[in-house]
């Protein structure tokens, strides 16, 4: 295991928490302080002495090659001409395969149709760089990325001005060719690409003024968009290594189990099976069940042999465990003292006021799993002790030296080759996929392409915390909200990763920790965690998403209750407050989120008439990307607790937006996703096992439940933040809200399990 | 047992030797190397794996090598030889993908019901695409895609 501190881990993101790196940061002995405030100025690892050129300092500038130009490794110049823009962050469906080239290309100077882009390989940047998640690829990279083309671009007009024996002030760079504006000379970059390697990478470039982009705020595609609607885009499960056998593997049920006995004699006869082989689980940080995989020549015979095998379990203790029983206690504890107090202000405990002037609320929602299309998949391939594996990974760093570890293999022997992600959603930040794979490849003398089926993939995910939260406000005479206190109960996802000394407070993110963004003058709130035996993870915007349903319901709750409009409401606690500093180096900037919750409400026609039984409601918060969002939402309702949803509003305000399209695809897609966990999406469990077996019992959204959706972005010349995750959070709470408007709150998700039907 | 099986997929005869219940996702996946068709369940649950039998939108994963005599199969790969059939002009138009691994089966779908009906109602189309799930939830976009597909096909 490595060791990582557990204050840092609590005071930063899931994302930066989460890096190898952290142990050496935790071994070159930099406090906590001294890295929060490092970390204010990076997420990819300057802190590490991660150079802006993104080359680990060995592999630094081919200097002198002529073959091409490679000033830093997120671009590279052919003496043909041809740019390639390399993309250190994993595609996974969030579109980073051409928002990052785009910023590249813009400070580069280049014919953007022109260009190819590449994912950059395994190892040709530092550890961290390959890190995907947290909404962090555009934010993070948004400096370092214009200073890679600014300094391209830099070095290829000195090159020119070289040649020319001009001077570069006077020459000027665009669509790849440098010009010098006096005599009308030009050469293009591929021309200047072996004189401009000779020269040094000069430390610091100009960068480009924002008004001078030309490709940036305008809408570009995947430049494998073609290759996606052909069936020749190669994802993870797609690839094939020669030689190649495939395996699939039955796990322990129960978490902590072990296996007592196996039968495999029956598989073994299916024509086809080379091999059946026992695998044993790990710990934190990834929870590996132990299993036995079914190794054949193909698939099929795979799972028809797995189908054969005769195991039998040892369950461990914890094998009774339900849902059922998890959301009693949950709600037993909430009334409790909370294991500890995360945030405070003003004090609560002073404020008095009756029954009358009070309102208590609780609020819940369950476990759910990824269900990315394509299914977990791994081929990995031991040679004595030597690795090489290939797969979607979101945190491969991670992987690495846990598989390292847990697998006896030297950290600089394993080779990762990354591929495409059909969908991911924080999946594959968990790594238990890899590791077995690589236990199971021990044990066979060729690559073995591991396969997870659906069942498997619903059945051992790391599931988003089934959680629940107990609010109480209560207001002076006049209506004044005076004090705010909010019980977050959930099972860890710090707790599973981590282990049991873990101080859980990334669980808050979300308007349940410093970031709370109402001004209320008496604040409390506080954390409780609750054991369950569970495999818990990230699932896209998973923190926010779990608290902002109950802040965004139980402030519409509170509005409601003393008769005011939920949006002038928020308005007024939101309006007139400063930005104030929440955690890490984030400042929550109240007037944002006022802006996203007034467009939403503009483009719904919050204040028009409507027919009697149409309703609307409205949510919105800050995300730890930088980045704001809202939902509106209207519905008409055709029974009592049935409705259908006319339209819905996404607003956003995540700073300069990259590439609007993208933006916007994202936008549409964390409402789905949002809104499938608001109608539908639900794991439970029963006797420790995970009841829901595919998606006919897990269900996503489909195409019928989803309505018009827009999307409206807030204009703004900000940094850019994130746009992966803060589409997803508001749906929830602003459906929620307008059922509450029609007459009946909801307060559980999904809303079936309260009668609610849709049509 | 392994039997042998010959099969028109895309135009081109092949011959595999399978297993009678082996699905025909894997021989197209792993025998013929068109991975193009996506395993998404196994179970028809998602329609990842739709391909077109006989310009009949079908689920690849629950259809046996032994039951596919004479078949004539169309993947993903022959739907058009450069990605210019109406649909796929009017996925690349709107931009409809985000990890863009459902939307094979999503655009076969809508192949075949094109097959079916050349001018499916808005109702046909919702009914159709409602089976195939997309957990990027690009379905505005599909139902836009869509509706394009079908004004290009009735031109």
């Amino acid at each position: 295991m490595m060791n990582r501190g557990d204050e840092y881990l609590n005071s930063n993101p899931r994302i930066l928490k989460t890096r190898p790196n952290v142990a050496h940061m935790t071994k070159t002995s930099i406090s906590r302080r001294q890295f929060v405030k490092l970390s204010a100025f990076t997420s990819t690892g300057l802190v590490l002495g991660f150079s802006l050129t993104g080359f680990p300092a060995a592999a630094m500038s081919p200097a002198g090659d002529c073959d091409f130009f490679q000033p830093n490794a997120f671009l590279r110049i052919d003496k043909s001409g041809l740019v390639t823009i390399l993309v250190g962050r994993q595609e996974m469906g969030q579109g980073v395969n051409i928002s990052l080239p785009m910023i590249v290309a813009e400070e580069l100077e280049v014919d953007f149709q022109k260009i190819k882009t590449d994912i950059a390989p395994f190892g040709s940047l530092k550890e961290g760089a390959h890190d995907t998640g947290g909404s962090q690829s555009v934010t993070g990279g948004w400096d370092e990325l214009r200073q890679a083309g600014a300094t391209a671009r830099t070095m290829l007009v000195s090159a020119a001005a070289k040649r020319w024996g001009v001077d570069e002030n006077l020459c000027k760079a665009e669509k790849g060719i440098v010009v010098h504006t006096v005599s009308g000379n030009s050469l293009s970059y591929g021309d200047l690409a072996c004189e401009a390697a000779a020269l040094p990478v000069p430390p610091v470039v100009a960068l480009k003024d924002g008004k001078d982009y030309k490709l940036i705020g305008k809408n570009q595609y995947k430049k494998s968009l073609k290759e996606v609607l052909t069936g020749k885009a190669k994802y993870g499960i797609d690839l094939k290594v020669p030689g190649m056998l495939y395996a699939v593997a039955e796990r322990c049920p129960v978490l902590g189990g072990s296996l007592e006995s196996l039968d495999d004699s029956e598989t073994l006869a299916v024509p086809g099976v080379v091999k059946v082989v026992r695998y044993t689980g790990t710990g934190i940080p990834m929870n590996v069940r132990p299993g036995v995989a079914v190794i054949a020549t193909d698939i099929w015979a795979a799972m028809k042999g797995r189908r054969l095998l005769k195991i039998k379990w040892n369950e461990g203790a914890q094998n009774t465990e339900s849902t059922e029983q998890l959301f009693k206690t949950f709600a037993a504890t909430a009334k409790k003292q909370p294991k500890q107090v995360v945030h405070t202000a003003g004090d609560t405990a002073k404020t008095k006021a009756p029954a009358s002037r009070t309102l208590t609320a609780t609020y819940s929602a369950p476990f759910l799993a990824h269900a990315q299309m394509e299914p977990i998949n791994c081929i990995a391939e031991v040679k004595g002790d030597r690795c090489e594996f290939w797969g979607g990974l979101q945190l491969p760093d991670w992987a690495v030296s846990t598989i390292a570890t847990e697998c006896s293999i030297p950290k600089a022997n394993i080779k990762v080759n990354l591929a495409l992600m059909g969908g991911a959603f924080g999946r594959r930040l968990q790594f238990d996929f890899a590791i077995e794979a690589v236990k199971i490849a021990q044990q066979a003398d060729k690559p073995v392409k591991v396969i997870w089926d659906r069942m498997d993939d619903i059945r051992f995910d790391n599931y988003r915390p089934a959680n629940y939260h107990r609010l109480q406000a209560k207001w002076d005479t006049a209506g004044n909200l005076q004090s705010w206190e909010h019980h977050v109960l959930t099972t860890s996802i710090a707790r599973m990763v981590e282990g049991p000394e873990a101080k859980d407070l990334s669980e808050m993110l979300g308007g349940a920790h410093k970031d709370f963004w109402y001004a209320v003058p008496n604040v409390k709130t506080s954390y409780t965690p609750v054991d369950f035996n569970l495999q818990r993870g990230w699932l896209r915007g998973v923190e926010p998403v779990v608290n902002v349903f109950a802040v965004e319901c139980f402030i519409d709750e509170i509005a409601q209750k003393l008769k005011k409009d939920p949006l002038q409401y928020r308005l007024s606690l939101l309006e007139g407050r400063e930005p104030f500093k929440a955690y890490w180096d984030k400042t929550v900037e109240p007037a944002r989120l006022a802006g996203v919750l007034k467009l939403a409400a503009e483009k719904i026609g919050w204040t028009q008439k409507r027919a009697a039984n149409r309703f609307v409601g409205i949510a919105g918060h800050m995300f730890f990307c930088d980045s704001y969002a809202a939902h509106a939402i209207e519905i008409e309702m055709t029974g009592p607790k049935k409705f259908k949803i006319l339209k819905i509003v996404a607003t956003i305000d995540c700073g300069l937006v990259v590439n609007p399209d993208g933006m916007k695809n994202q936008m549409e897609g964390g409402t789905v996703f949002g809104l499938g966990q608001a109608l539908r999406n639900e794991i439970t469990v029963e006797n420790s096992r995970v009841v829901q077996d595919g998606y006919y019992t897990y269900e996503l959204a489909r195409y019928k439940d989803v309505p018009q959706i827009e999307v409206y972005a807030v204009p703004s010349e900000a940094k850019p933040g994130g746009a992966g995750e803060v589409g997803v959070a508001t749906i929830s709470p602003a459906l929620c809200n307008a059922l509450a408007a029609a007459g009946r709150r909801p307060h559980a998700l999904p809303i079936k399990n309260e009668g609610f039907e849709w049509l | 047992m392994k039997q042998s099986y010959t099969l028109v997929v895309n135009g081109h005869s092949h011959t595999v030797e399978a297993e009678p219940d082996m699905p025909l996702l894997w021989v197209l996946r792993d025998f013929l190397q068109l991975t193009g068709t996506k395993f998404g369940c196994g179970v028809a649950s998602c329609g990842a794996c739709t391909v077109l039998v006989n310009g009949e939108a079908t689920r690849s994963c629950i259809v046996q090598m032994q039951n596919t005599a004479g078949l004539r199969i169309t993947t993903i790969e022959g739907l058009s030889p450069d990605g210019s059939h109406p649909v796929q002009k009017a996925w690349e138009e709107v931009s409809v993908p985000q990890c863009g691994y459902c939307q094979a089966g999503q655009m076969m779908t809508l192949a075949g019901l094109l097959h079916q009906h050349k001018k499916p109602t808005e109702e046909q189309i919702s009914t159709a695409m409602d089976g195939v799930l997309c957990r990027c939830g690009t379905y505005q976009r599909i139902r836009e895609a869509a509706m394009k597909a079908v004004e290009a096909m009735n031109k």
